[in-house]
């Protein structure tokens, strides 16, 4: 049976962009090979986080609908790790 | 909003003499927004290289603004003539000129002065117009002979200007020792306007300096230049950046989009965001960056290009300031719309008045200028750089 895959969605909006998130488009690519086939990494419109300053600071995005405020590839990767630990 | 009924797609393509850093022809147009006009010159410095194009520049500038002035033909010629600095190796003042002035309607009057003949064409035909010769006296009793025409352009007509490296291409060579000539080229001509009756004027007029550098053997042995005007249906093309300043606007912002004849694009996540929301349609976020270092282009079925908002417009803004000639060369969502910017002859800017809270804050690490200043910039640069007849709308 087909493990379901963790979702990690990547704020494009402009602010997101500038404040580091064109690195997290970067990724898919810099997954650890034990994590591989098990993320599915995506692009999104504006999550509309950066007009609510209790989320934190951009680049936002969220994994399987939480969201990570100053996010960056390392953060994001041990993200995935406790979502996967549960 | 004025809207005419036919676009005027003018370019010219030119290529310097084997050897010249600088072409000594020189071609100049102007459109004037107010009179619905547009002047065209191209001039011909004696010579080659710097010295031709001061006398070319010169020659052109004049015509242009004496055109504008609707001076009489006669004293232009007198004007021009008459402050042209003088050749010391020749000791006399001289550069060809052909000026067209179009007005409103097609209304079409050409003088031209020692150029080769410019060519009329309908219907993939060459048709001749009939022309007035004009004698002017200059200082020290010389004459000159000068032709003049006055005819109705219609649609689809084609108006080809070219200098003479094009009709004496290939002079000397075994293929054609007297040179291309005048009739060669009009057969040329139309026989790529039958093959392609759409072809633009920027790409017919490099395919007639690609052939004529070919008749030279690639060294060009003189200035060559082709300049074309052509009468027609105008493309359309839609840029919409930006949420209306109140939201009850958003309906009205989409049934324009979606209303809009011509190709669309939308510059601005939230933008797209709204369209997506009150179209009814899903947006496809790009995720595969290349090199301009921008967002990359997302889609949204019924929408030419969907891109992000003040970053890739600003960079718009840019490219169009600092580009030389039409030529766009790149790669990205920026180079992607300046390309349909520039492939397009009215342009629709739909700008969207509502300031983005989130972009103002002052540790950003670059400035986010307000939209609207980016707009009116980009909309400036295609009216007076580009000639573009620009509509915008704010919302």
């Amino acid at each position: 049976m087909d493990e379901k895959k963790i979702e990690v969605l990547v704020c494009s909006g402009t602010l997101c962009y500038l404040m580091g998130g064109s690195e997290l488009q970067l990724l898919s690519e810099c997954l650890p090979p034990d994590l591989r086939g098990k993320v599915d990494v995506k692009g999104s419109p504006c999550l509309d986080f950066c007009n609510h300053p209790k989320n934190g600071r951009p680049p936002f995005a969220t994994i399987n609908g939480r969201c990570i405020a100053q996010a960056s590839v390392s953060l994001l990767i041990a993200e995935i790790r406790k979502e996967i630990k549960g | 909003m004025k809207t005419r009924a036919f676009h005027v797609d003018i370019d010219c393509a030119q290529l310097s003499k084997e050897g010249c850093q600088v072409c000594g022809d020189v071609f100049l147009s102007r459109r004037i927004k107010e009179e619905d006009r547009i002047i065209a010159v191209m001039s011909d410095g004696l010579g080659s290289g710097i010295k031709a194009n001061v006398l070319a520049t010169l020659t052109a500038s004049m015509a242009i603004t004496f055109t504008l002035e609707k001076q009489p033909i006669d004293r232009t010629a007198q004007i021009i003539m008459s402050t042209l600095p003088v050749d010391s190796k020749r000791q006399i003042s001289y550069a060809t000129f052909t000026i067209i002035d179009i007005e409103s309607g097609g209304e079409t009057r050409i003088i031209e002065f020692d150029n080769p003949a410019w060519i009329f064409i309908r219907d993939g035909k060459v048709i001749e117009i009939e022309k007035e010769r004009v004698n002017v006296v200059l200082d020290g009793g010389r004459e000159r002979q000068m032709y003049l025409s006055h005819f109705t352009l219609e649609r689809d007509d084609r108006i080809v200007m070219v200098s003479d490296g094009v009709t004496q291409s290939g002079i000397g060579t075994n293929d054609m020792p007297f040179g291309y000539g005048d009739d060669s080229i009009r057969e040329f001509v139309c026989n790529r306007i039958i093959e392609d009756p759409t072809v633009s004027a920027h790409e017919l007029a490099k395919v007639v300096i690609r052939k004529s550098n070919a008749n030279d053997i690639y060294k060009p042995q003189d200035d060559i230049s082709c300049a074309i005007i052509h009468f027609r249906e105008p493309r359309r093309l839609m840029v919409c950046s930006g949420p209306p300043y109140d939201e009850i606007r958003d309906k009205l912002l989409a049934e324009m989009v979606r209303d809009f004849k011509g190709k669309k694009v939308v510059c601005g996540g939230t933008t797209s965001q709204i369209l997506a929301r009150e179209l009814g349609l899903s947006i496809d976020v790009g995720f595969t960056l290349d090199d301009s270092g921008l967002p990359p282009a997302s889609k949204m079925q019924g929408i030419d290009l969907v891109t992000e908002g003040i970053l890739t417009i600003g960079r718009v803004a840019e490219i169009l300031e600092t580009m030389q000639g039409f030529e766009v060369i790149g790669a990205g969502p920026a180079v992607a719309i300046c390309k349909l910017l520039l492939g397009s002859d009215v342009i629709n800017l739909v700008v969207g008045t509502k300031i983005n809270v989130a972009h103002q804050d002052p540790s950003l690490p670059v400035e986010l200028e307000i939209r609207r200043n980016v707009m009116r910039k980009i909309a400036r640069l295609l009216e007076e750089k580009f000639l573009k007849e620009v509509n915008i709308q704010f919302i």
